[in-house]
């Protein structure tokens, strides 16, 4: 009963910063926009119709997913070393490393950009090298396109992986590893028959916290992109200051947020049937 | 033959004082089962995890059956080692854990199966080859480790504290069981316990140690009867415990009793160890070397033995009588006389 009470003011936030928010644009995504650009008070499907049937969603939307999953696998493929290192690291220095490894979450998300682009940038650090050492004449384009938003993308679902990894590692016991040695298994064969199989629920769920928030990022696509890669979140943003389109904006978002939802509660039922206990 | 040889093994972790184990020699013969016995952190489990590979000597060296194995990763040393907690794997089923050791060393499929099969059915698991270890009780779990362990027929067998998950009825029965099942095989065997009835009951040899040395190496018979040290005489058993005097070879004064010894210090302040089984009631008028008189204080009963704590003029002493005797039937109050041989008090310089 305190414990309901103590969770009141959490909930009141959520409600009035989160839930009413959400509510509210639910309610515009029914509006209807006139030919003059307008929005009218309605109650009608014409922008989710006007949505669906148009061919550029459907490119959006393989673009994001796409772009999120690939970004998602190369995050945990990344990650998973890190945290199997940071694993088998004297206990003293797993906090260090593991702070570390999340580290990049304590900066913000336009200085990591600008970091970027001092890095991949036709003058960069990158490419500085490259042509230094005579291996291209023509600087390679690592940025304002998709290969850098990519890389971008990548790096910054990284931190959320290891978080997610180091969590789940934490209670993979050592002692099977042994065990496996001790059977006549090399350290690769070990890897891959006990150490990898038992860390798949990890890896999962790593995976499926960095694809939604891989297919909700927009600062990544918008800076690193740009302004030539078009994703959802992009396009929800331009729709609403740009062509100044809120119902269609708003559509768009509850369509992103539906979708989201669904792909978890699938991920929840799937892993709850794999793993029951 | 010999078929495990330890030679000065030592093993020191960063940031202790002393050695975890500390220049450990001993000579196992092919097909015996040594017992590792000692209090938590003697060192024992660390000897183990060395034999396996898991741990990696300062010093010393290891041979298995003249080979020189110090140096070589855990996964090449051809030995099963049962986990204090199994460490069965957990996505695996009984028979998956079982063919994995197989399946390592490349012993083909047709082949593996029998062989998996065979090893289940050693340990009396043959209709469990399916289940998860999540599925299998404690004992179960303990039962499919062994086989794990045996199935590749490793040089060496390595337990550690194999029981000690177990319940006390479970305990006994999957301890024969091991026993059993090591003498069948004749697999040389090194098993890891702080129990001491485990030690004495399986075990061909007992090492008892302490602090990061053995201070005793002999068949479990030696250990308790002729304790080597002050220590095993403490931890081995019960004992009574009597301050002495040491007036000549052969002859100590304990109070204001005198008694003979086999063998005594040369002189000084002693320390005499009786067991409580070496004490045994006199009945009127029979003589012998060691004859106390005592008066019992406590008697505590467990069913076939009596254990009786009497006071006498050499200090306080414990004598255990079979029940259904005479002297089984003594209460607090009356009084007995208790014979011990010369040959069975262990004297040591205090």
């Amino acid at each position: 009963m305190i414990g309901l009470l103590l969770c009141l003011p959490a909930a009141l936030i959520l409600a009035a910063g989160f839930v009413w928010p959400v509510l509210l644009l639910g309610r515009i995504s029914f509006n209807r926009t006139t030919d003059m650009g307008a929005m009218e008070e309605a109650w009608t499907l014409e922008t989710y119709a006007k949505i669906v049937t148009d061919d550029f969603t459907w490119d959006l939307a393989w673009n994001t997913i796409t772009l999120s999953a690939g970004a998602a696998a190369a995050a945990v493929a990344l990650a998973l070393p890190v945290t199997l290192l940071i694993r088998s690291a004297p206990p003293r220095w797993r906090g260090v490393l593991a702070l570390m490894a999340v580290a990049p979450l304590l900066v913000s998300g336009t200085a990591r950009v600008v970091g970027w682009m001092a890095i991949l940038g036709d003058q960069g650090m990158i490419n500085a090298l490259l042509t230094g050492l005579g291996l291209t004449s023509q600087p390679l384009r690592l940025i304002n396109n998709l290969t850098g938003v990519r890389i971008g993308l990548t790096e910054s679902l990284m931190p959320y992986c290891c978080l997610v990894l180091i969590a789940g590692l934490s209670r993979l016991d050592s002692r099977l590893e042994e065990a496996a040695a001790t059977l006549g298994a090399t350290r690769s064969r070990t890897f891959f028959r006990v150490t990898l199989p038992l860390a798949a629920p990890a890896l999962a769920a790593a995976f499926a916290l960095a694809f939604v928030l891989g297919v909700s990022a927009f600062i990544t696509p918008r800076l690193m992109g740009g302004g030539r890669v078009f994703v959802v979140a992009t396009e929800i943003f331009d729709l609403a200051l740009e062509t100044v389109d809120w119902p269609a904006a708003a559509a768009l978002a509850m369509l992103l947020l539906g979708t989201l939802v669904v792909a978890m509660v699938l991920r929840g039922v799937l892993a709850g049937r794999e793993a029951p206990r | 033959m010999t078929h495990l040889r330890l030679e000065r093994l030592t093993r020191r972790f960063p940031g202790t004082a002393a050695p975890a184990v500390d220049g450990i020699s001993l000579d196992l013969p092919q097909g015996a089962l040594l017992a590792l016995l000692g209090p938590s952190g003697c060192g024992k489990t660390t000897t183990l995890r060395m034999i396996a590979g898991l741990e990696v000597p300062d010093e010393g060296r290891i041979q298995v059956a003249g080979r020189d194995v110090t140096s070589l990763p855990p996964h090449r040393r051809n030995m099963g080692v049962v986990f204090q907690s199994y460490a069965l794997f957990p996505h695996l089923s009984a028979a998956g854990n079982v063919a994995f050791g197989l399946e390592m060393r490349g012993v083909a499929r047709a082949d593996r199966a029998k062989r998996v099969a065979d090893a289940l059915a050693l340990v009396g698991l043959e209709g469990f080859a399916a289940r998860k270890p999540r599925q299998l009780s404690g004992g179960q779990q303990q039962r499919v480790a062994l086989a794990r362990a045996l199935a590749p027929q490793p040089d060496l067998l390595l337990l550690d504290e194999p029981l000690s998950a177990l319940d006390a009825k479970l305990r006994e029965e999957v301890r024969d069981e091991i026993r059993a099942v090591q003498q069948r095989l004749g697999t040389t065997t090194v098993f890891v316990t702080h129990d001491q009835t485990e030690a004495l009951a399986m075990a061909d040899l007992v090492a008892v140690m302490h602090q990061g040395r053995i201070e005793q190496l002999a068949t479990p018979e030696e250990v308790f009867e002729r304790p080597a040290t002050r220590f095993v005489a403490t931890f081995v058993g019960r004992a009574a415990i009597l301050a002495a005097e040491v007036v000549s070879p052969g002859l100590l004064r304990a109070g204001e009793a005198t008694l003979q010894a086999a063998e005594t210090p040369p002189s000084g302040r002693a320390e005499i160890f009786i067991r409580p089984h070496h004490l045994r009631p006199l009945a009127d008028g029979v003589e012998a070397a060691n004859a106390l008189p005592a008066r019992v204080t406590r008697r505590t009963y467990t069913g076939d033995i009596i254990t009786l704590e009497c006071d006498s003029p050499a200090g306080r002493l414990l004598a255990e009588v079979p029940g259904g005797t005479q002297a089984a039937l003594l209460r607090p109050g009356d009084a007995l006389r208790l014979g011990v041989e010369p040959g069975d008090l262990r004297v040591f310089p205090a």
